[in-house]
């Protein structure tokens, strides 16, 4: 039990990562302000957490303009995909104790 | 921020919810088809009362057989009829829609609210005017049969984005279409039965499923 709760993956311990992967895993392609409203957050809180997840390789990020206003899009990565299955596979197995 | 000891449970049923909120427009109100159906069933029979005056003992069966200019001259209504079907409908559905999203707290006019009223709108759209054309092109009988296979096919199309009953509701309206296709001289009834009954059916399956 205590062995498998360490193979939790770090990059999904926090709620607001874990709910952006959530977010990219049901949509291939999500705006900023879409999943700022899908998970009612504020812009500031987002962006750090959605830094993060780029940082770790779980995210991609393309940026457009559309006309002049800036519009920002987010994807999850192959890797991104993987670790967000593996970990939902840990919680699971952590379930069945 | 770190939990040292997660609780696998909540955890999941947490993702759970989020990928379902964040990819299906769930404030869809039972209600809003309960509505809809009664106001086609209202439109139905207003055409079919109009139609009879128009053509004596014939009614829908006269405008199958009516002549170019004829049709011409009964387009109007026919269309006036339409776009008062769907206009007082919408207006139905978005109260109750609108309704149930404030109560669950739920955005109504969210990224997902508008990719499900594109996808409904692209095969709408262009069906509306297929039917058009096929009306003034004279062949009537396949108005009706039309009406409900791009309908159903844009509900189809929409139900990726929302409960799995509109999926459910377009085969049922697309299984309609093409048996009415079959029957020429009962279009009439088949509208009253895939936009009337068939809204009120599954809006009340809806209706008793989330919102009881």
């Amino acid at each position: 039990m205590k062995h498998l709760i360490h193979t939790l993956n770090k990059a999904f311990d926090n709620r607001v990562r874990l709910g952006v992967m959530a977010v990219l895993m049901a949509n291939e392609v999500v705006s900023f302000t879409e999943l700022k409203e899908a998970l009612d957050l504020t812009d500031g809180n987002l962006a750090s957490h959605v830094a993060a997840l780029e940082k770790a390789g779980y995210v991609s990020v393309s940026k457009q303009f559309v006309g002049k206003k800036p519009n920002t899009t987010y994807s999850a990565s192959k890797e991104g995909k993987t670790a967000f299955q593996e970990h939902l596979a840990t919680l699971e197995k952590l379930l069945r104790g | 921020m770190a939990q040292p000891t997660p609780d696998p449970l909540a955890q999941l049923t947490e993702i759970r919810a989020i990928m379902e909120r964040s990819s299906r427009f769930i404030s869809l109100s039972g209600l809003a088809g309960v509505g809809a159906g009664l106001v086609a069933l209202a439109g139905a029979g207003f055409g079919h009362w109009y139609l009879n005056r128009l053509y004596p003992y014939a009614g829908y069966l006269g405008l199958l057989e009516s002549s170019a200019a004829e049709r011409r001259a009964v387009l109007p209504f026919l269309l006036l009829l339409a776009a008062g079907i769907v206009v007082v409908a919408l207006l139905v559905a978005t109260f109750f829609t609108v309704r149930r999203a404030r109560r669950n707290g739920q955005p109504l006019w969210s990224a997902l609210g508008r990719r499900l009223a594109v996808s409904l709108a692209i095969p709408l759209v262009s069906g509306g005017l297929f039917c058009i054309a096929l009306y003034l092109d004279g062949a009537v009988a396949l108005v009706v049969p039309g009406m409900l296979l791009f309908y159903g096919l844009a509900l189809l199309n929409a139900s990726k984005y929302t409960l799995d009953e509109i999926r459910w509701l377009g085969l049922t309206v697309i299984g309609l279409g093409l048996v009415a296709m079959l029957i020429p001289g009962l279009g009439l009834l088949f509208f009253a039965l895939g936009f009337g009954l068939g809204h009120i059916g599954y809006g009340l399956l809806m209706y008793n499923r989330y919102e009881r």
